[in-house]
């Protein structure tokens, strides 16, 4: 039955609860409603921006990408600093608690140990900050072992290790050039040296990745939210050093300081006399500057002979690290001695104050004004009578007194301060020294010479070895003070050449013939037989200089203790000068029985850096240039196979001796073998059917002996003589001061051992003044 | 043909403020005793079908971000929601036809089983965050106070029905209906589980202001409880820890102020338009509970502003329109379910939004037809049903 329409009478919910509703619509329908949507309106659109960067900071993960660090080259494109991709592995002991089985940390923690070589505890330890994301394992480590490590984090699919790409810096030649190439740390930004100062070239602009990550840091899964900028690799830098001539600076200055027992280090510096361009620079002892950290070997024995306490030998080991970083050349200014005479002489010329036919007297001694005491010559019998050049060979202290006088104090200190002297010489390197002079007040009082005096012969002032062999360089090459530098060209990661670095000219300070005049009488200096620096030669070349011997006024201030600084600055060919040579040794012990003087003991250094160096060049030897033979060393041909009496001739003609062994008509073997070159009028020894002596012999100690004894001592035992330095004669003073083969090394017979002969003369032994 | 609601019998005289009986003339729906019949209020079904799609839709998006880092499987709880949704709107259509008569004689029945079940929970209940609230069924858990709700809503509108002429009467008007809020809130009490308690209480006295209940009663029981209220607040460690980082959540950003420092990075993130559907960061488990209680935030942070005030429209058109069917309910049983529905409803979506705004202290209210949970969910659709189903009894809608 439908009863689809039926109408029937009913209680609906009366006014009462109608309205009731109502109310309770009105506030849950409407009023609710509104308060949610303005609360969002805050939250949304006014407070939009502050959630909304808050939010982007957390979710976005920002990852580096390293731009490579550009290599350093020396002047041929020798690789000095290269960098090469290495891995950080690092665990993450959060990781280890959220996804590896509780048994796994064990096992990670020995196969790492096992991998890297990283003590099993303290691996063990790094678990310990379970909160921690990021612990280091090891970093820059080698490719292979990352690999290693790769393997078993894929063997076990491990989220808690991890490796990171990095990168690792090298050089190539260890401790060459250290202080100039410098080092980088371990966040690969410069800290010494090139390194530092070019830091911004090398560096180049790291790339990144701007990723969105969810709140574990992994990638969001189907997300493109991921943003790259590439990086872009350092630029690369040339070096005006050339690594030959650096290993020839650094091999030379070692054997001086083995030869002269040199105990506070030696340093040296080869500059281009026409460009200012740093051939090569170094502070002995230096460092490797792949272990930067570690102190140099030798350093460290002594340090460890000394006995010190264990708090001593901590800030002893400091402070020879901070000294051996240290680029003395440049940062440290000590008081030059004669070698200044050079500046005195080269603003005299230029005054016209004096000329190389004045003449100058001196008894020993000289007096001015303003001081009572009157001034010594360091030859307190004095140089008599002499000519100008004379007073250079001499370096006659009262000769460059006058000079100065006549000059003036005023034009001197305008002199020093045109020479660079008072300002930094504008090297691109860091910690260029400052240098130490009289104010103009005291030093141009005209009651009172002293300064002035002392100044003209190189006391009473300090400034840094790159001043003066920069300044010396001017001197040489026509008058120009260059502003030295050590890097040539800066190359991007294609090799393009960015910038190119051009010889800055500073000023002229002398005009050209000036330099000429004063490249002569330097020339005498070394070329005479009277000169101070005649230890400096180098056969066929033409060497000019100046020696220079000072107390370290420092170390007699702070001690009472004198010690010396011998130096020589030299520049060859004195006609047309192309490299300047400064040598300083810190403080030689006397005991090693040569004098300790500029002359004896530097100049013989900067001799052998002219002979390794010049040739290198590709400067030709003039033989004909000495008024000698100029011949101290002849090239043996070979015999063998000849019949005696012409291979007697054969040697004869040559200038050696021959000893015949044996009594065959045909010469079976020779000594020395053919090919190496041996002092002239050696012995050599023609076998005749007799066999050379198979044995080796000791080599004995040389230094100190005269030439005539050293060669005889050694052909007694077998061995040939050949000598560099001065030359050879059968005078008294000219001694061993070297020998190319250790004492007591057993060598071959019939091997040739090499000496450098200087001249020990007595009236070269300029004291300081 | 009698009328299917009681008059009070027994203490109708007593009462001088007794409601004028409004009559009007209806079609008569009540050929069959237990289905109903009549049409369903179309504007109140399409408004519920269309948010909880939507809440299904966000689910699938607040959901696959932690589904996939945590298990591999992007759909996993989107799956289990549709399923869930699928069946809540069975659900609903099944309730829709039951007839509010029924619902009112088994009220009582209701009301007591779900008290048995709040005692049940502290037995067997599942700890969770420190409290029991779930009972394990095996293939799902549930919250009995869900029942809790719906059943006081039933009962309470029962009672004020039965005592409609006396509830002006403090016997009558109060103490009934506070003994059964006092035994629930006891018993939630001991769980412990407060937004249930807050929910409840208020839905309660909502039930008992719209039956009739004497003003004067209801606003000192207020401030008496606002005052308990108070004390518990300051007391509570638990509940002071929640108001130091709701009044200053940035402080405490790393700590207690994490969820709700989180969810207004992804509200605030979204602004006025949002990123887009799926576009949530926030929801990269920076933001604990995204959907859960907290999926109103990843909704604002990929829908923005304009999403979400749109969502809380249809939530005010629902409502309201919940409250116009329940003024226009052909009797007062029928009305007063309707109205406690609703005020359960806005309730649940206001103190969800606020929490997740910051604009209240948080509290774990989930979000009605978003928040993941099946159970949840049923309930919430049978509630839907009931509503639609008294509707089926008004004429002029």
């Amino acid at each position: 039955m439908k009863k689809k329409n039926n109408i029937i009478k009913m209680e609906v919910p009366n006014k009462g609860m109608v309205g009731r509703t109502l109310s309770l619509m009105v506030v849950f329908g409407i009023v609710a409603f509104i308060v949610l949507i303005l609360q969002l309106y805050k939250v949304q659109i006014v407070d939009h921006e502050l959630y909304e960067s808050n939010a982007v900071e957390q979710q976005v993960r920002d990852t580096t990408v390293a731009a490579n660090r550009g290599a350093i080259y020396d002047r041929n494109m020798n690789t000095l600093a290269m960098s090469a991709t290495v891995s950080t592995v690092y665990v993450s002991p959060a990781e280890l608690i959220l996804y590896e089985e509780e048994d796994m940390r064990v096992m990670i923690s020995s196969r790492l140990s096992e991998i890297l070589g990283v003590d099993y505890d303290t691996i063990e330890a790094k678990w310990l900050d379970t909160k921690s994301w990021y612990k280091t394992v090891a970093v820059k480590i080698e490719s292979e072992l990352a690999d290693q490590v790769r393997d078993f984090k894929n063997e076990y699919n491990l989220k808690s290790v991890h490796i990171v790409p990095d990168t690792k810096r090298y050089y190539p030649n260890g401790s060459l050039a250290s202080q100039i190439i410098g080092f980088v740390g371990v966040d690969n930004t410069g800290l010494e040296g090139i390194e530092a100062v070019y830091d911004r070239y090398l560096q180049g602009t790291n790339g990144r990745i701007v990723r969105v990550a969810n709140e574990k840091g992994v990638d969001l899964p189907y997300s493109g939210y991921e943003n790259y900028y590439d990086a872009s690799d350092g630029n690369s830098l040339v070096l005006t050093v050339d690594d030959r001539i650096q290993h020839y600076l650094e091999k030379n200055l070692a054997q001086a300081i083995q030869d002269y027992q040199v105990q506070d280090g030696a340093m040296g510096i080869v500059m281009d006399v026409k460009t200012g361009a740093i051939l090569g620079m170094t502070t002995l002892p230096n460092y490797d500057l792949n272990n930067y950290l570690e102190v140099n070997e030798e350093t460290l024995a002594k340090l460890q002979a000394q006995g010190l306490s264990e708090s001593e030998y901590n800030d002893a080991v400091y402070n020879a690290l901070l000294k051996q970083w240290r680029n003395r050349i440049i940062s440290d200014s000590y008081e030059p001695g004669s070698t200044f005479k050079i500046i005195t002489l080269a603003m005299g010329l230029e005054e016209g104050v004096i000329s190389e036919n004045d003449y100058f007297d001196c008894s020993g001694s000289i007096r001015v004004k303003g001081r009572v005491e009157p001034i010594h010559c360091w030859n307190r019998d004095g140089h008599g009578q002499q000519t100008l050049a004379e007073a250079a060979q001499h370096s006659c202290n009262p000769a460059f007194v006058n000079i100065g006088l006549e000059v003036g104090a005023e034009t001197f200190y305008d002199y020093v301060e045109a020479f660079g002297f008072r300002n930094h010489t504008g090297v691109d390197l860091y910690g260029e020294g400052d240098s130490i002079w009289w104010s103009d007040d005291v030093f141009e009082d005209r009651t009172n010479h002293s300064q002035l005096a002392a100044a003209s012969f190189g006391q009473t002032f300090t400034i840094t070895p790159l001043q003066l062999i920069t300044a010396v360089s001017a001197v040489a090459n026509g008058g120009y003070l260059m502003e030295p530098y050590v890097v040539s060209k800066v190359l991007d990661s294609d090799g393009n050449v960015v910038e190119n670095h051009e010889p800055t000219v500073v000023r002229q300070v002398i005009s050209e013939e000036t330099s000429e005049r004063a490249c002569a009488i330097l020339e005498t200096v070394v070329g005479s037989p009277g000169g101070t620096g005649k230890n400096a030669y180098v056969a066929g070349y033409r060497v000019a200089g100046k020696t220079g011997t000072s107390t370290d006024t420092i170390t007699e201030a702070e001690t009472g203790r004198k010690e010396y600084m011998v130096s020589f600055v030299g520049f060859a060919p004195a006609d047309d000068p192309e490299i300047a040579v400064l040598v300083i040794l810190d403080n030689p012990s006397n005991e090693s029985g040569i004098y300790p003087s500029g002359g004896v003991m530097a100049a013989p250094v900067v001799g052998n850096i002219m002979y390794d160096v010049l040739p290198y060049l590709g400067v030709e030897p003039d033989l004909g240039i000495d008024g000698e033979s100029g011949v101290y060393e002849v090239k043996v041909p070979n015999v063998k196979s000849y019949s005696v009496s012409e291979a007697r001739a054969t040697m004869e003609e040559l200038g050696f001796k021959v000893k015949i062994v044996g009594s065959g008509t045909e010469v079976t073997d020779q000594a020395p073998m053919a090919n190496v070159s041996i002092a002239p009028n050696s012995t050599v020894i023609l076998y005749a059917g007799e066999a050379k002596p198979d044995k080796t012999v000791r080599v004995e100690t040389l230094n100190g002996m005269s030439y005539r004894q050293a060669k005889a001592v050694l052909e007694q035992d077998g061995l040939f003589i050949r000598s560099m330095g001065v030359p050879p004669s059968d005078s008294l003073t000219i001694v061993v001061a070297s020998q190319s083969i250790s004492p007591n090394s057993e060598v071959a017979y019939g091997t040739v051992v090499q000496v450098t002969l200087i001249d020990n003369d007595s009236s070269i032994m300029e004291g300081a003044g | 043909m009698a009328p299917d609601f009681d008059f009070p019998k027994r203490f109708g005289k007593e009462n001088e403020t007794v409601e004028e009986p409004q009559v009007r003339e209806l079609r008569d729906y009540s050929e069959s005793r237990f289905i109903n019949r009549g049409r369903i209020d179309l504007p109140f079904l399409v408004l519920t079908v269309l948010i909880l799609t939507v809440g299904v839709i966000t689910v699938f998006s607040a959901s696959f971000a932690r589904s996939y880092y945590e298990t591999g499987n992007a759909a996993g709880v989107f799956l289990r929601q549709l399923f869930f949704a699928v069946a809540g709107i069975v659900l609903m259509m099944f309730a829709s036809r039951v007839k509010p008569k029924t619902i009112r004689k088994y009220s009582k029945l209701l009301m007591i089983v779900s008290v048995g079940l709040l005692f049940l929970v502290l037995v067997i209940g599942i700890i969770g965050g420190g409290s029991r609230r779930w009972i394990n069924l095996g293939f799902t858990t549930f919250q009995p106070s869900e029942i809790t709700k719906l059943a006081i809503i039933l009962y309470f509108a029962s009672m004020a029905c039965r005592y409609k002429d006396q509830m002006k009467t403090f016997r009558y008007g109060i103490i009934p209906f506070g003994f059964w809020l006092g035994v629930v809130v006891v018993l939630l009490g001991l769980e412990p589980h407060f937004s249930a308690i807050i929910i409840i209480c208020l839905v309660g006295g909502l039930m008992m202001y719209a039956g009739g209940a004497n003003i004067k009663y209801l606003v000192l029981i207020v401030l008496v409880g606002g005052a308990l209220l108070l004390l518990v607040l300051l007391t509570g460690g638990y509940t002071s820890e929640r108001i130091t980082a709701w009044r200053d959540p940035m402080a405490e950003k790393l700590g207690d102020g994490w969820q709700i420092v989180q969810s207004l990075y992804a509200v605030g993130s979204g602004g006025l338009l949002g990123l887009g559907l799926g576009q949530s960061i926030q929801k990269h488990m920076y933001l604990p509970e995204e959907h859960n209680d907290y999926i109103f935030a990843i909704y604002c942070e990929e829908m923005g502003f304009v999403g979400a005030s749109l969502i809380l429209i249809l939530f005010a058109l629902l409502i309201i329109r919940g409250y116009w069917l329940a003024m226009r309910s052909r009797d007062r049983y029928s009305s007063l379910i309707v109205t406690g529905i609703m005020t359960l409803l806005a309730i649940q979506v206001f103190l969800n939004v606020a929490v997740v705004t910051n604009l209240i202290p948080s509290t774990g209210i989930s979000l009605p037809f978003f928040s993941y949970g099946g159970t949840a969910l049923l309930m919430q659709m049978a509630e839907m049903g009931i509503v639609l189903g008294v509707s089926r009894n008004i004429d002029d809608k």
